[in-house]
């Protein structure tokens, strides 16, 4: 049991993502209005993304810019740029999917007059 | 509409291109794998390519006198959206590594929940309803791309596939499997997660709803096809459970599940999505055998169901646009005077039931004799099961049709347009003729599009 805390303990990062993450869950699954559904799904995209920055963290490595072209490359001074490529990547298609989900929930507005999920469905029935 | 005929000549060149000279590769910049980006068009890929952009032109052309009157002079952007759907499905059809994978699928995705949206209404609730649940999927399956990819530390499926059987014993191999799984199952309605389909494709607009159910799910369920088969071994058996138990288990799951809810559908679109989902389980029973007879048959079904719900949303939106009906009961009234429309119902929902002169008979007939060779009973019955429950709520809409002869209604209808016969007429084809050439698909099939090591 302490086992695994200290186990735990060692890898804060894995423990933050795994906070985020249930948090945003938490937030999409009870709440009812629909904004704040969309902050929660926001949440857990940005803990992916956490993760995904954290995996290729390095002590004492430097930008991915090589400086001299004689010596040779020491590929351990040098953190690893692909995570981070992705991570902008994820970083653009969460900002796209957050838009188009805020244009329905404008859209929902005007129609329905509310956010509240609650509301709305009293209104389709 | 000009490009995506273009595209299918292209599609068809490239399948001649693939059969005759192997697959192709290309690198995206000249950057050597495993540093690029590759996309991959092997057999597999070749084949549902041609499907993918003849349903996609087939979809435009029905667009044209259906799609929403309240759009205007934007309906430029509404054929943009299409387009970029279909490019981005070809994308998800082609991509060679993992992390392309989910960007296509996104890219799908946001196009797909706009052109739900488009049509107002409980449209819009339905779109942010799909919304909320695909984005969850799309940050599953990154979460699990980024878990293998901190494990081997390569994207490229062929050098994935090179590197994962040391690292089986590996849980975070287990986990990571489990998301991709997870959020692709979200992503292609498998049962558990399905709840946002049927909404979703009933209130898209009747434009856009058969592009939208034909192609999204089929093309994410060959994704995650090509995840079991090609990056993972098919024999892969993580904690004594073989992950194809599991896609099997899944299908029987989805088709049992899927029909009975179809059959508690009074809304005609509604029964069609259900109807889908059902599908969906079949084809994964097929691909869940491990043997080629099961795969050959689970992707020969892949393709006539696309076609087949293809069909069916068209009919939908010729009913709901050119005669104004929405539920089973009306369609039984309006039957009769509409040859097109209930001759292309009869034709398309044989295919369905899996009648022997449509192509779903072949397909199903390829699954059962897979499921018999891998000794899985249970598969065999659920197949059955299926039939037969899809086999009642097609007779609960022929009920309708063909037995309120004496009350005529007082309906007067015009002729309908050329795209909505041009439609019909294509699909309903397309699936006997599936049916009659289905000896020299599926050897086509059998021949290069398996996978290694099956």
């Amino acid at each position: 049991m302490f086992d695994a805390i200290f186990a735990v303990l060692q890898r804060p990062n894995f423990l933050t993502f795994v906070i985020i993450f249930l948090w945003g869950f938490y937030i999409m699954v009870t709440r009812y209005n629909l904004v704040k559904k969309l902050i929660g799904m926001y949440l857990v995209q940005t803990s992916v993304i956490f993760f995904l920055v954290s995996i290729s963290a390095k002590e004492g490595a430097t930008v991915p810019i090589l400086l001299s072209i004689t010596e040779p490359v020491q590929a351990a001074n040098y953190a690893n740029p692909l995570p981070h490529v992705l991570t902008l990547t994820a970083i653009v298609v969460g900002v796209a999917t957050l838009g188009v989900g805020l244009a329905l929930c404008g859209a929902i507005y005007r129609k329905y007059g509310s956010l509240d999920e609650q509301k709305i469905l009293e209104k389709l029935e | 509409m000009t490009i995506l005929a273009v595209m299918v000549l292209v599609s068809i060149l490239n399948l001649h291109n693939v059969i005759h000279h192997g697959e192709v590769r290309y690198v995206f910049s000249g950057w050597a794998v495993p540093l690029g980006i590759e996309w991959v068009a092997d057999g597999l890929a070749s084949v549902i390519l041609v499907l993918l952009s003849a349903l996609g032109l087939l979809g435009v052309v029905f667009t044209g006198p259906t799609s929403p009157k309240a759009l205007g002079g934007r309906i430029v952007h509404f054929y943009t959206l299409i387009l970029l759907l279909v490019s981005a499905l070809t994308g998800i059809v082609f991509a060679g590594d993992l992390f392309n994978l989910f960007v296509f699928l996104e890219v799908g995705a946001l196009s797909s929940y706009a052109l739900v949206g488009v049509a107002g209404g409980r449209a819009l609730f339905a779109a942010f309803r799909y919304l909320i649940l695909g984005t969850l999927g799309a940050s599953l399956y990154l979460l699990g791309v980024s878990y293998l990819y901190a494990l081997t530390g390569t994207l490229n499926m062929a050098d994935l596939a090179d590197r994962l059987p040391l690292l089986l014993h590996s849980k975070a191999v287990v986990g990571g499997l489990l998301f991709m799984f997870i959020g692709l199952g979200i992503k292609m309605a498998l049962v558990p997660f399905h709840a946002w389909m049927p909404e979703a494709y009933t209130y898209a607009p009747e434009s856009t709803a058969p592009i939208l159910a034909s192609l999204i799910t089929k093309v994410v369920l060959l994704a995650w096809v090509r995840i079991i088969y090609w990056v993972f071994n098919a024999s892969t058996i993580i904690f004594d459970i073989p992950i194809l138990l599991l896609v099997a288990v899944l299908g029987v799951l989805a088709a049992v599940i899927g029909a009975s809810l179809a059959l508690a559908q009074r809304d005609i679109k509604m029964m069609f999505a259900y109807g889908g989902i059902s599908h969906i389980g079949i084809i994964l029973i097929g691909i869940g055998q491990g043997n080629q007879t099961g795969f050959v048959g689970g992707i020969f079904y892949l393709m006539n169901d696309a076609v087949m719900q293809a069909g069916l949303f068209f009919i939908a939106g010729v009913a709901i646009c050119q005669y104004g009906v929405r539920t089973i009961d009306d369609l039984g009234r309006v039957g009769r005077q509409a040859p097109w429309l209930t001759g292309s119902l009869v034709v398309v929902s044989l295919g369905m039931i899996g009648l022997p002169p449509t192509g779903g008979f072949f397909g199903k007939w390829y699954i059962i004799l897979g499921a018999l060779e891998a000794g899985n009973y249970v598969s065999v019955a659920a197949v059955v099961l299926s039939t037969l429950l899809t086999l009642a709520y097609f007779v609960k809409l022929f009920e309708g049709i063909f037995r309120q002869s004496s009350t005529q209604s007082d309906f007067q209808f015009g002729e309908i347009p050329l795209s909505f016969k041009l439609t019909l007429g294509v699909t309903t084809a397309a699936v006997l003729i599936l049916g009659i050439f289905s000896a020299p698909i599926v050897q086509l099939l059998l021949n290069q599009a398996l996978p290694p090591g099956l």
